[in-house]
């Protein structure tokens, strides 16, 4: 091997290490502010798996969305909850051994359509193939900058008109209406002449 | 500047911006009420409301000149009949649900700035739901549309069952968008990692991969007959119609399912022509099923507005029949004059729902009882709106249903043209029950129509004339077009006749 596969495999080797500790420590922390973190520390470590790949509009796009967005909200809505401390059952039901059943052969599985798809992907004529794609050489970037505003510039902009519309949405129900809750107190007022069934439904 | 005079030009050639104007002038309208209202701080709300009435009435104006004269436009999406008729479609819906709504500006205790904006945007993502081509921009516009009709089924925060329709509405979106992505997905990864739904079908070999596409178009099946509730996939359309606010169930029961038919026939024809002998009888299945469930549970109702959801589940049923039968002379005609008469049927029935529980509030069809003593000309449009649902000649939907049927008929469809024609018979017996307690005279009159006050007002005289006639012009129109477009068939037939692609 030579100095940049090894370089590549010091890194992942600290990556990976780190995916599994987090991902443990999300399933296994009794705190659940504590597994929250540990979440964030599995998504950053992703993120830079994708640097390690070369893929570097994802990593900062995982960076952005899951780290940045994803978990932050999460960790409001763990923060917001008055959590108590759960106790734990020591016992491990029929749940449990089927549960570790199904998951270790779903990792099996995977093990092995990896397995082949090395195997597949090693051999000599596929690899040349693959060295023609070239695919080491357009930045990615800018690649995806150009493709948003030139073959998808629709989809760009409605994705936008979505954002304001979403924003407009999500603050709508969430405010606080001061001047409906006057106007309520005035035409009740108005209607203690009115007839009863109005009081009845709320709105049409 | 050199760059961005290249950048304009390069622009200008990819896109032509004439073929997109109608949504262009929609997004300009949408960003005008914004600003209007941030300026306006909240006061004179009517004007944001004309606003959006005359963005969409250039926007159907534009249009309508498209229409004439047929653009060719590649990549993004194409203009062909059958997209223009749609997007027509949808831009009628939002007008006609505008003038519903007018009187929601004085009669509300919520802000309402957001109202318009929302069934602005909503028919946007319509519109160019419409004619895209491009599997990201279907998603996209899929995703506009559901969220903006779920905010709007949230609209009254105050009402209970409005939150709780817009939770329903959201979270059943959500899960059956997301398997329509899977579907998506599936579709991009064999297919070589094309978007355009015309290069899929070039890359894809359906030979070597038909269990996947069969996995994919069950995928897109879920996701689409969500939006249009066919059978299995209709359990939020009651709740989530009960829930909302009368004139946003209007309009979003017309603009949804317009945008969905739109969609699942250009997914369907274009993407799977290979497998059209399996999801034909899926499809099939599906419809029959729809028009049996829809009919039977409507007969048991006593809300008029769910009695309403489960009528719109069964019309579907019988458009899909209409898809079904699609052939090369004919194109997609009666799917196309049968959707056209449903917009008008169904908007003309809530445009009378709106005002009678405005003034009693109450949603009960016991409630109606003797209505023809208090207002006859609400009796009488509604009269005429329910039997044109029902299929009774001279009235429209008549010729719509006779229309449909006989084409499913040629098609070979027996089963279900007579499953269709069975249910038909039930469904007029529900609307049939209203009509007759509307018109008989009861001689102890329920409760709530004693105290029926037809010119009720909350505000001034002269402003609520203005309001009552806007709604009146509405009933007026949609009563007109549901009964006279039965005369106009033949014309209306040979403008969709031209549709197949």
């Amino acid at each position: 091997m030579n100095l940049s596969e090894l370089i590549h495999e010091f890194i992942l080797a600290l990556i990976e290490p780190g995916i599994l500790v987090g991902s443990i420590g999300t399933v296994s922390f009794i705190n659940i502010a504590n597994s929250t973190f540990s979440l964030g520390l599995v998504f950053t470590c992703i993120s830079l798996l994708y640097f390690a790949l070369n893929a570097d509009f994802i990593a900062a796009a995982q960076l952005l969305v899951y780290v940045g967005a994803i978990n932050v909200l999460i960790v409001f809505a763990v923060m917001i909850t008055d959590q108590s401390v759960s106790s734990d059952s020591e016992k491990r039901g029929i749940g449990y051994f089927t549960a570790l059943g199904a998951c270790s052969i779903l990792f099996l599985t995977i093990v092995c359509i990896f397995h082949k798809i090395n195997d597949f992907y090693s051999s000599s004529i596929h690899q040349s193939e693959y060295l023609k794609l070239n695919l080491f050489e357009k930045n990615d970037v800018q690649n995806i900058g150009y493709q948003l505003l030139n073959k998808f510039l629709v989809p760009f902009e409605l994705a936008s008109l979505l954002l304001l519309v979403a924003l407009v949405g999500a603050i709508n129900p969430a405010r606080d209406e001061d001047e409906g809750k006057d106007i309520a107190e005035n035409k009740k007022k108005s209607f203690v002449s009115s007839t009863s069934p109005r009081d009845k439904s709320s709105f049409f | 500047m050199n760059d961005i005079n290249s950048f304009l030009s390069r622009l200008n050639s990819t896109i032509n911006f004439s073929t997109i104007l109608p949504e262009i002038i929609l997004i300009v309208g949408l960003i005008t009420i914004v600003i209007t209202d941030l300026v306006n701080k909240g006061k004179n709300a009517i004007f944001l409301y004309k606003i959006f009435l005359i963005s969409t009435l250039v926007s159907m104006g534009i249009l309508f000149y498209q229409l004439i004269s047929v653009i060719a436009f590649e990549d993004l999406y194409t203009n062909n009949i059958f997209n223009n008729l749609f997007r027509f479609f949808i831009l009628i819906c939002s007008f006609i649900s505008v003038l519903l709504s007018v009187d929601y500006v004085l009669c509300s205790k919520i802000s309402l700035a957001e109202f318009p904006l929302f069934k602005i945007s909503a028919g946007l993502g319509g519109m160019i739901l419409s004619c895209a081509t491009n599997l990201i921009t279907i998603y996209v516009s899929l995703e506009f549309l559901a969220l903006s009709s779920c905010f709007l089924s949230g609209y009254t925060k105050r009402d209970i069952r409005s939150n709780e329709a817009s939770m329903k509405f959201l979270l059943m979106s959500g899960a059956s968008s997301s398997s329509l992505l899977y579907g998506f997905s599936l579709l991009y990864g064999f297919s070589d990692g094309q978007v355009q739904l015309d290069n899929i079908i070039d890359k894809i070999s359906f030979s070597q991969y038909l269990p996947i596409i069969c996995i994919s178009a069950a995928f897109i099946l879920a996701g689409t007959a969500f939006k249009l509730s066919l059978f299995p996939f209709h359990q939020w359309t009651p709740d989530v119609y009960e829930g909302s606010p009368t004139r946003v169930v209007a309009f979003f029961s017309v603009t949804s399912k317009v945008a969905a038919l739109s969609l699942f026939t250009r997914l369907f024809r274009l993407i799977f022509p290979y497998l059209s002998n399996e999801w034909h009888i899926v499809v099939e299945l599906l419809a029959i099923s729809s028009m049996i469930l829809g009919n039977l549970i409507a007969v048991t109702q006593r809300s008029f507005k769910r009695m309403l959801a489960y009528s719109s589940i069964s019309q579907i049923g019988y458009v899909m029949i209409g898809i079904l039968a699609a052939d090369l002379e004919n194109g997609y005609a009666s799917m196309l004059t049968y959707t056209f008469i449903y917009i008008f049927m169904n908007l003309g029935t809530f445009a009378r729902i709106t005002p009678f529980s405005l003034r009693t509030g109450t949603n009960n069809i016991r409630d109606y009882a003797g209505l023809y003593m208090k207002d006859p000309v609400l009796t009488f449009s509604l009269v005429l709106c329910l039997l044109s649902l029902g299929g009774i000649p001279p009235l429209s939907g008549f010729f719509g249903k006779h229309y449909l049927f006989w084409h499913g008929w040629k098609a070979g469809l027996y089963i279900s043209v007579t499953v269709a024609l069975v249910t038909s018979v039930i469904s007029i017996y529900y609307y049939l029950k209203i009509i007759k307690l509307m018109l008989t005279k009861t001689t102890n009159l329920v409760d709530t129509l004693k105290t029926y006050e037809k010119q009720k007002s909350l505000v001034s005289s002269v402003i609520s004339t203005k309001l009552k006639s806007s709604v009146e012009m509405a009933m007026i129109l949609c009563a007109l077009a549901s009964t006279l477009s039965g005369l106009f068939m033949d014309p209306i037939i040979k403008i969709t006749r031209n549709t197949f692609f």
